[in-house]
């Protein structure tokens, strides 16, 4: 795994599906959590790439 | 419908008892209060995470309190328990700070510890009828 994207796709997967299960009971909120939690962290992810990427440094 | 909160209380020393295996095992915490569901996930996705961290050649941090945000991370590390353990047994977690991936491979092992923490207090919160 040298992809950087993947790596950070894979860690968002392990950290969503943990608070998922720790913030909500029912499976079905389970997943809309984890997905919407999914989704903010590799947007997030990929935003804060984009907004550093004109830096020098 | 949402799981109703625990009906039953555990007494303090068996809620540390439970703590403790949580600790020591991620979900066995949650396996014993019987929240199945949920332990089996924590059960499954923490050590796989550890494991992540491992293969992406991340590195067990050492116990130095000369420095501390070493030690942070050494005390993180060992949130994920007895993985914690097998893997510095087998010499595994030495690290390979040249690697592309060694920087990830520090965040899903110290990240996983961190998430095994959580699941404990969580823990702690259901064996006292608080959730």
């Amino acid at each position: 795994m040298s992809s950087h994207l993947a790596a950070m796709v894979v860690f968002a997967v392990f950290v969503s599906v943990v608070f998922a299960a720790l913030m909500r009971d029912e499976p079905r909120e389970q997943l809309r959590f984890g997905l919407r939690l999914f989704g903010g962290l590799v947007a997030g992810g990929i935003l804060a790439g984009w907004l550093l990427y004109p830096l020098p440094f | 419908m949402p799981i109703a909160a625990a009906d039953e209380t555990r007494s303090l020393p068996t809620t540390y008892l439970i703590c403790a295996a949580a600790w020591a095992l991620p979900g066995a915490g949650h396996l014993w209060l019987g929240r199945r569901q949920k332990g089996l996930i924590f059960l499954i996705a923490l050590p796989l995470m550890f494991a992540c961290g491992l293969w992406l050649e991340g590195r067990l941090f050492p116990f130095e309190l000369t420095q501390p945000l070493v030690a942070l991370a050494a005390f993180a590390d060992v949130g994920v328990g007895v993985p914690y353990f097998v893997a510095a047994a087998t010499g595994r977690g030495g690290g390979r700070a040249v690697a592309a991936t060694f920087e990830y491979g520090n965040a899903f092992l110290i990240v996983a510890g961190l998430l095994n923490m959580l699941v404990v207090l969580d823990a702690f919160d259901v064996a006292q009828g608080r959730k």
